[in-house]
Parts: structure tokens; C-alpha cells; sequence
């Protein structure tokens, strides 16, 4: 039995190259259905893998206060964000495992060769573990640098690259403004960029209290970053945060807060879910495409039923049964569909490589998502082939003898 | 020769949903094994629906049909396609051969049917096709054969699943009168040596006088049925 299954096969695959041209054009109405179904299907998986890589390079833990000082539209006035908010935080939360101060304003800054104007931060040696920054080369300022108000610097690779054209900057010296010389202590590994520009890299820390001497702060920190103990906490630790602060700042029951939280895990879940929702309805808009392949392969396989009347009158008249008639055409949406959604994986394979390099995305499609879309693909065009091979079956022999 | 009846129908009655009146009406008929029938009558005398039924491409709206022994007139499509696969063989006035299928696969189609594998059912082919004079012609498509040959393509895929009844419907009838000739001594060639019983729907008087015995409808009715050379105007 399994040799006369290979050799129905085998007489299918000759009936469709003896009709080449219209073969083909039913193998591309697949083909371009699976392909846009693959397509789809690492688009979405592109475009949350990079939601997801966008969210690690701002931290997973963290979240962020902001103080509203330089607040125009906040009403009252509000409390600057200080370091008594820092040991509040440190000593009343249990959901928290750091807390940071952060200062950031441009300043120009100087090389012995360049200058450029650049983000500098004032800030503590946990940043770097909150925004879980490695170190290329060198080390972060310690705790000593923060009490010394050492002039001391750690930059990004941007940094490195404009002032010190790419050369090893450790233990140089570079001012920032007008009168702060510093001298370079380490390197942050790259990040890269943020898919809104912004250059992570272009990046400057100093110890928050050299910050305070020499540059200045006189509305206090611009805020605080806040790592959660783990990422379950995320809302908790915002709901425990809040009153801690409130207290902090002795802010009275009628008082709204003087300063505000934002996340990037809550931005990025929210993005993720954006990103689910529109990957679905383009799955869906793919799967209509695979389904009109699938009409193509019923419409040709009708079409062939019609024109070979006469054949599968001769067939029967001669002993075939009505299983074995349509296991002929059967075989034949077999062979259409299977090499049709073939070439779909491949037309989608390299739709989906080209979006994710122009997209800077990682990652395309696995194996086991390329022979789904192919074993869908197919079940697609054998579903629509079914009817016209139980049409082929329910035949009567005379009528279709007669057939010219 | 022996003389069961291979073919024995009673009171076979066929009506057709939009004909007022039946196609066949009443007809009985016995074939014996090994006989050489011709069925003959005018056109619309039902000869070829008679053939139909024979041949189990159709049933009776009424009336019973034994087979070699057996009731073949309440079979479902798929039992009928068994019985024609393993007991009749076809030969057709326009020879119905699959125009993109070699001679060879032509002839091997019954045994595809019955599962007989490739090799097997190509050696049988290809006694068949030497059998009937083609052996030449085995990759040859229908398109590039003479009438006779097609002919005796048609003959020799009737032939190879070694059926015991032969239904043939003006088998010379597209033929010239040489060739025509041919196709018939081929005919009782076959059925010498294989112990056929042939059943030969023809208006040809000359094809009648090959068979043993004259069976003529008209109007749906068996009007005379012997083995005499029937008057036929």
C-alpha cells in the first residue's frame, strides 16, 4: 500500500509540471500567503524582542521619581528632591534594593583635542548597578570619590570617540564648563542607540557631591532612580515609594505630591501589549491571504476536475474506485500545496531577514516556525482541495464518459 | 464450451428522471460463458444502456442482474467499481484511451487499479501490447496512433486485469471496413484463447455475423433473440 501511495504522488507531481504555467501561478497564491503569514510572524516577534532589548538597556528594576521643582504647570511649590529623600527611601522601603540620586545637565566639555557639549550626571557609584552597566575598561567611582568630592569621571563610548578619537581615555583629564577639570577613571560599555535617537553613549558621570561643589545645585536632584528587589514588586514598591516621600517632604493631606513616578517596565509592557494587538490583526490579515491561496488551489483543482471529465470517466470505467479518483486529485493539491507553501517559506525567510536587518532587529525565524507555516500551509491547500476531489469521486462513470 | 449463464438478467427496467418513457422495458437476457453476443437495434433502442447496466457502469431501475452467479443490481458505486475492475473489460467506439498517458500506461491501468505492482503489471502490459501487435508502439501517445492501433490499445487495457466479460460498443464503428476487420478477428482471437465471453453492441450486420448469436432491441424491448443472422433494416 505505501509503495501505491508514493507512486499516486508520483503520477501527481507529473500532472502538475505537464501544466506548468497554470501550476505555478496556483503555488504562488500559496506561496504568498505563507510567506506573508512567516513575514508576520517574525515581525511580531522582531518588534518585541526589540520593546523587550529597549526596556533592559533603561534597567528592568527600576523605577524613577521626578522631582517638580522646574515644574511650571505643578501649582504649589514643590520640595527639591534631596538626599534626605535618599536615606527616607533607603530606610523605610522594604521592596527596595538601591537608591540613586541623579543630576543631569549638558555642560561643554573639553578635551586636549575637542569639545563637545554632552550630558553630564551627578550621581552615586549604584548607578551603574541599577542601570546594570558593565564597565569596558577601568572602574565606576566608589564611595570614598563620593565623600572626597574626588574630580574624578567615568564616560560613554560616544564620549571616548569624540574627544579622544577612540583612544584609550583612562586617566585623562578632561574639563567640564569652564573650570571643573576631572580625570577619566573608566569606560561604559556601549548601549547604543534608543529607537527614538537618543545616543545612550553620549553619556558623563561624576560623583553627585563633585556635582553639588563645583557645577551647582540649587533646586536639588532632578530625581531618583529606584531599583525594585524584583520585578513582581514593580507596583508595590510604587504604592510604598509614594507616602515615604510624602512624609519626606511633609507634604499635608490636601497637598498633591510634589514630584512623580514613571517606569519603563510599565512603558514597556504597555508597548508589548500595543505590539501583540498589531501582530495579531497582521497574522489575521496574513491568514486571509493564505486563505484566498487556499480558493486559488480549489478553483484550479475544480477547473482540472471539469477538463478531465472524460479521464476520470475512462478511470472508472476501467475499475478505479471513487476512493482511489480522489485520492488522485487529492494528491494532486498534496503536490501544489506542499510545493507552493515550500516556496512561500522561502520567500518569507528572506521577507523577514530583509525587514529584520533594515530594522536593526535580532533574531529571525526559527525552524519549527518555518515548517508550521509550510504544514499549515499545506493543510490549507489539501483542505480546498478536498471538494473538488469529492466532486471528481461523486462522478457518475456514464455521464462523465460522455463528457467531450 | 461450457454453458453457464455468466450474464443472466431478468425484467430489467431502466427509466431516466426526465424521459416519459423507459429506456429499457422488461428486458431479459442470459449470456453463457464464452459466447460472442452482438446487441443490436437503431439508434434509441436502448442497446447502449443495456450495455451500461451489463458493464455495471449503471444499475437498473428495476429488475435483478446476476453476474458469474452473483446480484450485481443494488451495488453501491464503490462495489460496482470493484466488480468492473476484476470481471469486465471495456472497449469503446472512440476508444477513450488517457491522451497524455503512453501506450503502455494505457494498458496498465486496470492493474494499477487492482494494486499490482509496477514491475508486475508492466510485464503483464507488455504481453498484452506484443499480443495485439504493438509492441513497438509502447511510448507512443494516443495522438500518434492510427485508428486500428488506438483500437487495439483500447483492446489490449480491456483485456490485461484479465476480465471474464467484455462489453464492446461498436468497436469498429469509428474504424474503416479493413481495419474494422482486423479489430474483429483480434476480438475472437482473444476470445479463443482467453475463453471470453463478448458482448458486442453493433448495427453493423458484418460485426453480427462474427458473433454466435443476434440479440435485437428496439424500443427499450428485446424484439428477437437467436442465432440466426437477423433481418435488420
Amino acid at each position: 500500500m505505501r509503495r501505491t501511495r508514493s507512486e499516486v504522488l508520483g503520477r501527481a507531481v507529473r500532472t502538475a509540471i505537464r501544466n506548468p504555467g497554470r501550476t505555478s501561478l496556483t503555488m504562488l497564491g500559496l506561496a504568498i500567503g505563507v510567506a506573508a503569514f512567516l513575514a508576520m510572524v517574525s515581525f511580531g516577534s522582531g518588534a518585541r524582542s526589540s520593546v523587550m532589548e529597549q526596556f533592559e538597556v533603561l534597567g528592568t528594576r527600576v523605577i524613577y521619581i521626578w522631582t517638580k521643582v522646574n515644574d511650571r504647570s505643578f501649582g504649589g511649590s514643590a520640595r527639591p528632591v534631596t538626599d534626605a529623600d535618599v536615606e527616607a527611601l533607603l530606610r523605610e522601603s522594604v521592596t527596595l534594593e538601591r537608591v540613586v540620586p541623579r543630576i543631569t545637565e549638558v555642560q561643554n566639555v573639553k578635551s586636549d583635542y575637542a569639545s563637545l557639549p554632552t550630558d553630564v550626571t551627578g550621581t552615586m557609584p549604584d548607578y551603574v548597578h541599577i542601570r546594570e552597566w558593565p564597565m569596558l575598561t577601568g572602574g565606576m567611582f566608589d564611595e570614598t570619590d563620593v565623600q572626597q568630592r574626588a574630580k574624578v569621571a567615568v564616560v560613554g563610548t560616544t564620549v571616548v570617540r569624540e574627544l579622544f578619537g577612540g583612544r584609550d581615555p583612562v586617566g585623562k583629564l578632561i574639563t567640564i564648563g569652564t573650570s571643573l577639570p576631572v580625570r577619566i577613571i573608566g569606560v561604559l560599555a556601549s548601549k547604543g542607540q534608543r529607537t527614538t535617537g537618543d545616543d545612550l553613549d553620549e553619556i558623563i558621570l561624576i560623583p553627585a557631591t563633585t556635582y553639588e561643589a563645583f557645577l551647582g545645585m540649587p533646586t536639588g536632584y532632578h530625581g531618583l532612580m529606584l531599583q525594585v528587589r524584583h520585578l513582581g514588586l514593580l507596583e508595590t514598591a510604587i504604592a510604598e515609594a509614594g507616602p515615604i516621600m510624602r512624609r519626606s517632604h511633609r507634604l499635608t493631606d490636601i497637598e498633591q505630591d510634589d514630584f512623580r513616578f514613571s517606569s519603563p517596565a510599565q512603558a514597556a509592557q504597555l508597548a508589548r501589549l500595543v505590539s501583540t494587538i498589531l501582530t495579531s490583526l497582521l497574522i489575521g490579515i496574513a491568514a486571509v491571504s493564505l486563505l484566498v491561496g487556499g480558493i486559488g488551489v480549489m478553483n484550479i483543482q475544480l477547473v482540472s476536475v471539469a477538463e478531465r471529465t472524460q479521464e476520470i470517466g475512462i478511470r472508472s470505467a476501467v475499475g478505479a474506485s471513487p476512493r482511489q479518483i480522489m485520492g488522485q486529485f487529492l494528491a494532486e493539491a498534496v503536490v501544489i500545496s506542499f510545493t507552493g507553501s515550500l516556496a512561500g517559506v522561502g520567500l518569507g525567510w528572506l521577507a523577514s531577514t530583509l525587514v529584520a536587518r533594515a530594522m536593526a532587529w535580532s533574531g529571525t525565524l526559527s525552524l519549527w516556525t518555518m515548517i508550521g507555516a509550510a504544514a499549515f500551509g499545506t493543510s490549507v491547500g489539501v483542505a480546498f482541495g478536498y471538494l473538488p476531489a469529492k466532486r471528481a469521486a461523486q462522478l457518475q462513470p456514464i455521464d462523465a464518459l460522455r463528457h467531450e | 464450451m461450457s454453458s453457464f449463464p455468466i450474464v443472466d438478467a431478468r425484467g430489467i427496467r431502466k427509466e431516466f428522471p426526465n424521459m416519459t418513457s423507459p429506456v429499457l422495458d422488461d428486458v431479459d437476457i442470459a449470456v453463457d460463458s464464452g459466447e460472442i453476443v452482438a446487441l443490436m437495434g437503431p439508434s434509441g433502442s436502448g442497446k447502449s444502456t443495456l450495455m451500461n447496466i451489463l458493464g455495471c457502469l449503471d444499475g437498473p431501475t428495476r429488475g435483478s442482474y446476476a453476474l458469474g452467479g452473483r446480484d450485481v443490481s443494488t451495488l453501491t458505486a464503490r462495489e460496482r467499481a470493484w466488480v468492473r475492475l476484476h470481471y469486465i473489460g471495456f472497449v469503446f467506439q472512440s476508444f477513450h484511451l488517457i491522451a497524455d498517458h503512453t501506450v503502455l500506461e494505457n494498458v496498465t491501468l486496470p492493474l494499477y487499479y487492482a494494486g499490482i505492482d509496477r514491475q508486475h503489471r508492466e510485464a503483464r502490459a507488455m504481453e498484452m501490447i506484443e499480443r495485439v501487435g504493438l509492441g513497438h508502439r509502447v511510448g507512443h501517445r494516443p495522438a500518434q496512433l492510427s485508428g486500428g492501433e488506438k483500437q487495439r490499445v483500447a483492446i489490449a487495457r480491456a483485456v490485461s486485469g484479465q476480465p471474464r466479460l467484455l462489453l464492446a460498443d461498436e468497436p469498429t464503428g469509428a474504424l474503416d471496413t479493413k481495419t474494422g476487420n482486423e479489430v474483429m478477428e483480434l476480438l475472437l482471437e482473444l476470445h479463443e484463447a482467453r475463453a471470453l465471453t463478448l458482448v458486442i453492441v453493433t448495427h453493423d450486420p458484418e460485426v453480427a455475423a462474427f458473433c454466435h448469436r443476434q440479440i435485437l432491441l428496439r424500443d427499450g424491448k428485446v424484439v428477437s433473440d437467436g442465432r440466426t443472422h437477423a433481418a435488420y433494416a
